[in-house]
C-alpha cells in the first residue's frame, strides 16, 4: 500500500513541476502554452538519452531542463508576434511535430518502439521500497525550492510587471516598459521547468515512447491549473494533486464497476477533462483568468 | 532519389485532391473565426462523430453512400448546434481564449462519447471498388475523384449560399461588422444557428469524405486540426476563398514534401507553413490587413 | 491637495514641447486624419474636441505610437518619434492615459503604482534570484513616492483593493497616478472626465491644474465635456472629420460659427 502511494505521490510531484511552470507561463503571464508536452517530452529524451550514453544524472537532468529552455526561445519569440488564439494553437501544432518527430527520428529515439533501459534514480537502491521513498524525497525536496521561488517572484517588482503584463499589455507599454524581454524569458522558465518534469519522468518509469507524449498530458496540466484556480502557485499544487486522486481514482473505479475494459476507462477520462474544460471556462472563468480586452 | 514528371503528377494530383478535402474543415473553422471570432478546436471531432455517424447509416440502411452522407450531415449539424446552444453561445461575450479552451473541452468530450459508445475500431464505407485508371504512369483513383468533385460540389454550394442567399448575406455581414449587423436589424441569433448549422454540415461532408478516401477513426479528425488551421491562416482568416486556396496551396505543398521527408511529416510541414506565413505576412493570401498590435 | 515632491515654476517659455506636423492616416478609403498638426508648448495646457469620430483618438494613437500615419510628423523636445515604438515615446517622458481605463485589474492600486515606476534592477530576471536587499532599497524608495501620488489622488482608502474594483472615476485616477510615477513631460488624456460623477470632475481638473503648476507638466486633453475643458486648458484644437477647423483661446474658439455649426447634430 506504501509502495502505491509513494509510487503515485511521485507522479504528482512531477505533475506538480508541469502545473507550477505552466501557471507561470499563463496564470501569471497570460500566455496560452498549449504544448506544455512538447518541452515534457524534450526534457524525458534528452535526460535518457545522455544517461543511456553514460551521464551521471544530475548534469542529464540539468542539461534537460536547458535544453528544454533553449527551444522554447524560438517559441517564446514567436509569442511576441502572435495573440492568444494563434499562439494556443501555434503551441499546439509544435507540441505534434515534437511527438511526429520523436516517432520518426528512429535512429535516435527508436521511434515507436520506445526507448527502454533507462538509468533509474537511485538505482543502487534497488527497484521500488527505498529507492522510491528516495526519489520522493528529492522531488519533494525539489517541488519546494520551486514553489518557493515561485512565491518570492510573484511578490517581486519582476513578478508585478509579468502579472500587469498578463493584465493589459498595451497599458505595460504606455509606461515605457518593454514586455517582450519577459515574456520569452517567462516562457522559458516554464519550458525549463518542464524538461525537468520530464527528466524526472524518463528515469522513475525509465521507457519512453511516443505516445507517453500526446496532446492530452497537456491539458491534464491545464485542468489541474484550472481545477487549482488559475494565477496562484498554491493552486497548482492543489490542482496537480487533485489530478492525480482523479487519475488513480479512475484507475480504482474500474474495480468497483465491473465490465469496464482499460481502454473504457481511457474514454471516460477523456470525458471528464473535456467535460472540466467546458465546465470550469462557462461558470469558473476566474479559472481561465483571460483578462486582456 | 531522381523524382520523374510522372512522380510529380502524381504528387500534384494527390495533393489536389487532398487540398479540396482539407478545404471543408478549413471552411469550417474560417467560418467560425470570421463570425465567431475564435479558432474551434472541436471542428476536426465534428467530422469523426459524423464520419461514424455515416458509417452507421450505411451499416443500417443497405448500402447507399448518400443516405449515409445525409445521415453524417444531420449528424454534425445537430452536434455543432447542440454544442453552440451549450457552450459557444454563452461564451459569446468572453475573450477568445475561452471559447478556444472550451473547444479544446468539447472536441475531447465529443471523441470520449464516441469512443465509449461505439468503441475504438476502423471502419471503411462499402464504396464499389474499381480499379485505378493509369495513364503511362500518373495514376488516377476514380473513388479519389468523386471525393474531390463531392468536395468541389460542396463548396460551390456554400459560395452560393453565402453570396446569393439572405441568410447568407447576413452570415458575411456579421462577420464584416458585427455592430453594424445588428443595427441593421439583423438577428444575430437566426443567423449563429444557420453558421454553426453550416460548419456541421461541412466537417460531416469533410469527414466523410476522407473516411471513403481512406479510413474511418477517432482520430481522423484530430490529425486534421492543426493542417486545417494552417490552411486557413495560409488562406486567410475569414476568407472562404482564402479557405479552399490555402487548403489546396498546403496539400500540394505537403504531398510535394514527401519524396523528401516521407509521408509521416506532412502535418510539419503544414506547420512550417503555417509559421512561414505568421511571420511574413500575417494575414495570408486574401485575409484582411491585421492590425497592429 | 497638493502635489507632493518639489515645486517648480511653470516654464510657459517659447519652447514647444510636442507637435504634430501634418499628419494623415487611411482606414481603407476612408480618411481619418487630414493634415492635422498642433502644438503643446512645454508645460502647457491643450486641449482637443470634437464630434465623434472626428480622428481625436486616433491623433492620440498616433501620436503616442500605437498607429502609423501614413504621412506626417510627431516630434518631442525637438526630436523626430514618428519612427519610435509606443515604449521608447514613453521612456521619453510623453506618457497617455486611455479612453477605457485600462487598469491592470488583478493587482491592488498600490501595485499599479509601484510597476509603473522605472526598476533598474528590479525588474530583471537575476533580481529574482539574488541581490534581494537591492531590489528591497529599490522599493522602499518607491513606495514612498507611489504612496505619495496615492494620497494626492485621493485613493489611500482603497490602496489595498484589486484596481478591478475600482469605480469608473477612480479608475481614472489610478490611471493618471500611473502616468505620474513616470514623471512624464507630457500626458495625453484620452477623456478624462467621461462617465465621472462631477465631484470627480472638479477633483481631476484640480489635480491637473496641480500637477501643471507645480510641476510643469504639459497636459493634452481630449474631452467631450466642453464647460469643465474651457475651464481647465489654455488652447484648444477642434476638429471635424479628421481636419483641424479652429484652434485658439477656449473662449473665442468655441463662440466661432464654423465651430458651432460642427457641433450641430454632434454630441457635446
Amino acid at each position: 500500500m506504501t509502495a502505491y502511494l509513494v509510487a503515485v505521490g511521485i507522479v504528482a510531484l512531477i505533475y506538480m513541476l508541469l502545473t507550477i511552470g505552466l501557471n507561470l507561463q499563463y496564470g501569471y503571464t497570460g500566455l496560452i502554452n498549449f504544448g506544455v508536452v512538447a518541452f515534457f517530452a524534450i526534457g524525458a529524451y534528452t535526460s535518457a538519452l545522455l544517461a543511456l550514453h553514460g551521464w551521471w544524472l544530475v548534469p542529464a537532468f540539468g542539461v534537460a531542463t536547458v535544453v528544454a529552455a533553449i527551444v522554447a526561445y524560438p517559441i517564446g519569440l514567436l509569442s511576441l508576434r502572435l495573440s492568444d488564439e494563434y499562439l494556443a494553437v501555434v503551441t499546439l501544432g509544435f507540441s505534434e511535430v515534437v511527438r511526429i518527430a520523436i516517432q520518426q527520428e528512429e535512429w535516435l529515439t527508436k521511434g515507436v518502439q520506445g526507448l527502454p533501459g533507462i538509468p533509474r534514480m537511485f538505482a543502487f537502491m534497488g527497484v521500488g521500497g527505498d529507492a522510491d521513498v528516495a526519489i520522493l524525497a528529492v522531488l519533494v525536496a525539489c517541488n519546494v525550492a520551486v514553489i518557493g521561488l515561485m512565491l518570492h517572484l510573484v511578490r517581486s517588482p519582476y513578478g508585478r510587471l509579468i502579472q500587469a503584463i498578463r493584465d493589459d499589455e498595451v497599458a505595460v507599454e504606455a509606461m515605457g516598459k518593454d514586455p517582450r524581454r519577459l515574456k520569452v524569458q517567462v516562457f522559458m522558465l516554464g519550458a525549463g521547468l518542464a524538461g525537468l518534469a520530464g527528466a524526472f519522468y524518463a528515469h522513475f518509469i525509465t521507457y519512453l515512447s511516443p505516445d507517453q507524449f500526446l496532446p492530452l498530458v497537456t491539458f491534464y496540466v491545464w485542468i489541474a491549473m484550472i481545477i487549482g484556480g488559475t494565477g496562484r502557485t498554491t493552486g497548482a499544487v492543489a490542482g496537480s494533486l487533485l489530478l492525480l486522486v482523479f487519475l488513480e481514482g479512475s484507475r480504482f473505479a474500474r474495480d468497483w464497476v465491473p465490465g469496464v475494459s482499460e481502454v473504457q476507462m481511457a474514454s471516460v477520462r477523456l470525458a471528464l477533462v473535456g467535460l472540466g474544460l467546458v465546465l470550469f471556462t462557462l461558470y469558473r472563468p476566474q479559472g481561465l483568468m483571460g483578462s486582456r480586452r | 532519389m531522381t523524382i520523374t514528371p510522372v512522380d510529380v503528377v502524381n504528387l500534384l494530383i494527390n495533393g489536389s485532391i487532398d487540398g479540396l478535402l482539407i478545404a471543408l474543415p478549413t471552411l469550417a473553422l474560417t467560418l467560425v473565426m470570421g463570425i465567431a471570432r475564435f479558432p474551434n478546436a472541436a471542428t476536426g471531432d465534428y467530422m469523426t462523430v459524423s464520419a461514424y455517424a455515416g458509417i452507421g447509416v450505411q451499416a443500417l440502411g443497405g448500402a447507399s453512400i448518400l443516405l449515409a452522407g445525409l445521415g453524417a450531415v444531420a449528424a454534425g449539424a445537430a452536434i455543432s448546434i447542440v454544442f453552440y446552444l451549450w457552450v459557444f453561445r454563452a461564451l459569446r461575450g468572453r475573450a477568445p481564449v475561452a471559447s478556444l479552451v472550451a473547444s479544446i473541452g468539447v472536441a475531447f468530450f465529443a471523441r470520449s462519447m464516441l469512443t465509449l459508445f461505439v468503441g475504438h475500431d476502423q471502419h471503411t464505407f462499402s464504396v464499389p471498388l474499381v480499379r485505378a485508371w493509369n495513364f503511362g504512369g500518373i495514376r488516377v483513383l476514380p473513388t479519389d475523384l468523386y471525393v474531390a468533385a463531392v468536395a468541389l460540389l460542396v463548396m460551390l454550394l456554400l459560395f452560393a449560399m453565402l453570396h446569393m442567399t439572405p441568410i447568407g448575406r447576413q452570415m458575411r455581414a456579421l462577420a464584416d461588422n458585427p455592430d453594424l449587423a445588428r443595427a441593421c436589424g439583423i438577428r444575430s441569433g437566426r443567423v449563429l444557428l444557420a453558421l454553426w448549422a453550416t460548419v456541421g454540415a461541412l466537417c460531416a461532408l469533410g469527414g466523410m469524405m476522407f473516411g471513403i478516401k481512406a479510413v474511418v477513426s477517432p482520430e481522423l479528425g484530430w490529425e486534421l486540426l492543426i493542417p486545417a488551421f494552417a490552411a486557413m491562416i495560409v488562406g486567410g482568416i475569414g476568407s472562404p476563398i482564402g479557405a479552399v486556396a490555402g487548403a489546396v496551396l498546403l496539400g500540394i505543398a505537403s504531398e510535394l514534401s514527401v519524396p523528401f521527408v516521407g509521408p509521416s511529416y506532412k502535418i510539419a510541414v503544414a506547420f512550417a507553413l503555417l509559421l512561414l506565413v505568421l511571420l511574413l505576412r500575417p494575414r495570408g493570401l486574401f485575409g484582411k490587413p491585421i492590425v497592429a498590435r | 491637495m497638493s502635489a507632493p515632491g518639489r515645486v517648480r515654476a511653470s516654464r510657459n517659455h517659447a519652447g514647444v514641447l510636442l507637435a504634430a506636423s501634418g499628419v494623415n492616416k487611411h482606414f481603407g478609403g476612408f480618411k481619418v486624419l487630414d493634415d492635422v498638426s498642433f502644438e503643446v508648448g512645454a508645460g502647457r495646457l491643450v486641449g482637443i474636441v470634437g464630434t465623434n469620430g472626428a480622428g481625436k483618438s486616433t491623433l492620440f494613437a498616433v501620436v503616442s505610437g500605437r498607429l502609423d500615419s501614413d504621412a506626417g510628423s510627431v516630434t518631442f523636445a525637438g526630436d523626430d518619434i514618428t519612427r519610435l515604438d509606443p515604449v521608447r515615446r514613453a521612456r521619453l517622458g510623453l506618457g497617455r492615459t486611455f479612453q477605457v481605463p485600462r487598469e491592470f485589474a488583478h493587482l491592488t492600486v498600490r501595485e499599479n503604482f509601484l510597476v509603473a515606476a522605472h526598476c533598474e534592477y528590479g525588474e530583471t530576471l537575476r533580481s529574482v534570484f539574488g541581490g534581494w536587499r537591492r531590489v528591497d532599497r529599490e522599493q522602499r524608495a518607491l513606495r514612498e513616492r507611489a504612496d505619495g501620488w496615492i494620497e494626492f489622488l485621493g485613493l489611500m482608502h482603497v490602496a489595498g483593493e484589486p484596481a478591478g474594483s475600482l469605480s469608473g472615476g477612480q479608475k481614472k485616477l489610478l490611471e493618471l497616478g500611473r502616468m505620474l510615477m513616470t514623471e512624464p513631460r507630457c500626458i495625453l488624456l484620452d477623456e478624462p472626465f467621461a462617465g465621472v460623477n462631477p465631484v470627480l470632475v472638479e477633483q481631476i481638473s484640480q489635480c491637473i491644474r496641480d500637477l501643471n503648476a507645480t510641476r510643469g507638466i504639459a497636459f493634452v486633453v481630449i474631452e467631450h465635456h466642453l464647460t469643465a475643458l474651457k475651464a481647465l486648458v489654455q488652447h484648444l484644437y477642434v476638429m471635424d472629420r479628421g481636419r483641424v477647423i479652429a484652434d485658439g483661446d477656449p473662449a473665442s474658439v468655441l463662440a466661432q460659427p464654423r465651430v458651432l455649426e460642427a457641433y450641430m447634430g454632434g454630441v457635446i
